[in-house]
């Protein structure tokens, strides 16, 4: 045994040699070549308009740091991949860009089930990837990887921020839940409810209506006899036209502030609920009428290039391009040990704002919005610290 | 003091929860009643259970979205639309349901005629419409407080048209010639046509009435209920279970039904889960089709 290993010295000191010269050539080539991004997203089908955005957003940006000479002199090149949000298809994807294009970075998963496979795929590639989209909480708690970071807000922080603009709005409000009763009811009514408990709030009476329940008004009596300062609700398409019309109708409305998740209220519904949604507040991470000079370059920009407005997923798949950037600045390096300790912690600029990378469970830290319903659009009305927002860390992995 | 203190709390329990719920659950249950007229009617006088009843309130809807955009009047709509429906209904039996009426297997055969008509008119909806809802403004705005008890005027609107309606159906049922000729037709067809009553003609124009009916609910419940192309199916389930509960083919015994199981509907949600109120009035269908599968009331024509 003994003998064979020192016999194979002499070959294996020469092949060591031999790969040195590789590596070092191979560095000095780096240097001008260009650093590559692949980009896994829904690029056809349901979640195609999502895939949009994330393009429109990564090319911008690709292209302004181009113009202005790359990063550490080398250019950008983003490589997409179509993974039609399934999250089989982006595993093939992923790791195609990871072993044959060769990418530094991996971006662009929009479902969070796509998110989270990704995330192994990059930890056996040895590589680092950012979701710019997906809001499941578990991608940054229980199943958080070291090798994947988040730079968008959680589903979690929508919640939180809505929570926090409650009660500074009415300090310990009583409040009455309403959601449809499915799986995504009684989960969003769940989680707002322990928020609000937690700040204060006095839960007085929650109710799951059928989904698509015709007519609400025979729970206004309960709601009546409740009186709650403020009403949450998590129902969706066209029960949201119903119930806060029926609620309007019935001169409830009047009575309460009605809060609700993200889906309640959007741009499908907002016509047919018509003046009832007046008034309606929500939380949300980004709306392009955030007033600061950045936005306002960017999404003029944006416009400029694109011909449309950018959306949340629009703004964060841009965000992502300047974070890599600052971090590849701060280590000098793309090597992926050097770059994650480089994004842990990492402050950087975005439309949206500063926002900071939590070193411990890798999801991004920042300011959320809580917007209101003001003439048929939504409205900034109230900005809530992101650590107010993001809640505990709860990754154990790393 | 203490009795005093409850007698109040009594008191305004009743004003303030039992009563709203109340008068609210006579405007669902006017709006059911008016579901299950056409319903009934049909069923009553041809022995068809047109399960495209839904699609027909749904096309009723749409009619008065479609000509509200063309500037029509709310009003003229109420008049407008059931004269169209009724024009609708007419070519429906005629071209549709006489065709398989004869055969010995009617009631299966009417039973998916229908049902394939429902299919088609829900994506004809989507097609032309798209799958976003529509939301009339509601013609008469604002809320009315009476003894304590808020309520839409619009609501009170119906409870009020949906009486004048019911009335109006029972004086043209059981007070002219021409429901006399409908009820002649329903108690013995070969009788009737006879004694000279036109027998196609009167079918052909009982299924265009309950059609009718069936688009002036849609037009009448568009501004609360708010206009989708699955809409049939809202008020479907309840208003066979009326027409069940009431006695197949009744005009008095859907009434009764449709008043009185909006009211266990209503008052119930106040104290269980609303998951457990539609359990709770299917039932009542149960077991009445176990205790008194004929319903409330006999069928039409037939006392």
């Amino acid at each position: 045994m003994k003998q064979r290993q020192l016999r194979h010295t002499p070959l294996a000191a020469a092949f060591a040699l031999a790969c040195l010269t590789l590596t070092a050539s191979s560095a000095l080539y780096a240097q001008a070549a260009p650093i590559r991004i692949g980009v896994v997203t829904p690029l056809t089908g349901t979640y195609a308009g999502i895939g949009q955005q994330v393009k429109w957003g990564i090319d911008l940006a690709v292209k302004e740091i181009n113009d202005k000479g790359g990063i550490m002199g080398r250019k950008i090149e983003a490589i997409y991949e179509d993974e039609e949000a399934n999250p089989n298809v982006a595993v093939q994807k992923a790791e195609k860009l990871f072993q044959v294009t060769k990418v530094d970075f991996l971006t662009g998963t929009v479902n969070s089930g796509s998110t989270l496979a990704v995330g192994q795929v990059a930890e056996r590639n040895q590589r680092l990837a950012a979701t710019t989209v997906s809001f499941s909480d578990a991608i940054t708690g229980d199943k958080c990887s070291p090798n994947m970071f988040r730079v968008n807000a959680k589903a979690g922080m929508q919640s939180a921020a809505l929570v926090e603009w409650m009660v500074k709005e009415k300090p310990s409000p009583s409040v009455f839940y309403l959601g449809p009763d499915y799986e995504m009811g009684r989960s969003t009514v769940a989680a707002f409810k322990s928020a609000a408990e937690k700040r204060g709030g006095k839960s007085v009476g929650e109710i799951y209506a059928p989904l698509d329940n015709k007519d609400y008004s025979p729970y206004f009596g309960q709601m009546r006899a409740a009186k709650p300062q403020v009403l949450y609700t998590s129902v969706a398409g066209n029960d949201t036209v119903r119930f806060l019309n029926q609620l309007s109708e019935f001169g409830l409305a009047k009575t309460m502030q009605i809060v609700g998740a993200a889906g309640t209220v959007t741009a499908q519904n907002m016509g047919a609920i018509g003046k009832a949604a007046e008034g309606y507040v929500t939380g949300a991470a980004y709306s392009a009428d955030i007033d600061t000079a950045e936005n306002r370059k960017f999404v003029a920009d944006f416009k400029a290039a694109w011909k449309n407005e950018p959306d949340l997923y629009g703004v964060d798949s841009y965000g992502v391009v300047y974070f890599y950037k600052a971090a590849v600045e701060k280590a000098g390096t793309t090597d992926t040990e050097k770059l994650r300790a480089a994004m842990r912690g990492l402050e950087w600029q975005t439309p949206q704002g500063k926002k900071l990378m939590r070193a411990g469970d890798h999801q991004a830290v920042q300011d959320m919005y809580a917007v209101k319903v003001t003439n048929g659009k939504f409205q900034i009305i109230a900005k809530v610290p992101g650590e107010a927002a993001v809640g505990p860390d709860t990754c154990t992995r790393f | 003091m203490h009795g005093g203190a409850c007698m109040n709390e009594l008191l305004e329990s009743l004003q303030f929860i039992y009563g709203p719920q109340i008068a609210n659950g006579l405007a669902i249950g006017m709006a059911v009643v008016l579901m299950a007229l056409g319903l009934t009617i049909i069923f009553g006088l041809l022995d068809v259970i047109n399960m495209s009843h839904g699609e027909f309130y749904a096309l009723g809807a749409y009619l008065a979205v479609t000509l509200a955009g063309q500037g029509v009047n709310f009003w003229f709509c109420l008049v407008l639309v059931p004269l169209l429906m009724a024009a609708i209904g007419y070519f429906t039996e005629r071209t549709l349901i006489q065709r398989v009426f004869h055969s010995k297997d009617r009631h299966i055969l009417t039973l998916l005629l229908t049902f394939g008509l429902a299919i088609i008119t829900e994506d004809l909806f989507k097609l032309g419409y798209g799958p976003n809802p529509y939301k009339p403004e509601s013609p008469i705005p604002g809320a009315s407080e009476l003894f304590g008890i808020m309520l839409p005027n619009y609501r009170v609107f119906l409870i009020v048209a949906g009486s004048c309606i019911i009335v109006a159906v029972w004086m043209l049922v059981y007070r002219t010639r021409l429901g006399a000729m409908v009820r002649a037709a329903a108690w013995d067809k070969h009788m009737a046509a006879s004694l000279g009553v036109p027998v196609e003609r009167v079918y052909a124009g009982t299924f265009a009435f309950g059609v009718a009916l069936a688009g002036l609910s849609g037009v009448l419940l568009a501004p609360i209920y708010s206009v989708f192309p699955t809409m049939g199916k809202d008020f479907i389930l309840m208003a066979f279970t009326v027409v069940i509960v009431g006695g197949m083919g009744s005009i008095k015994g859907a009434v009764i039904a449709g008043l009185l199981l909006t009211q266990v509907q209503s008052i119930s949600s106040l104290f269980i889960s609303p998951v457990w109120s539609e359990p709770l009035v299917f039932g009542i269908m149960v077991l009445f089709l176990i205790v008194r599968p004929q319903g409330l009331a006999g069928r039409l024509g037939h006392g």
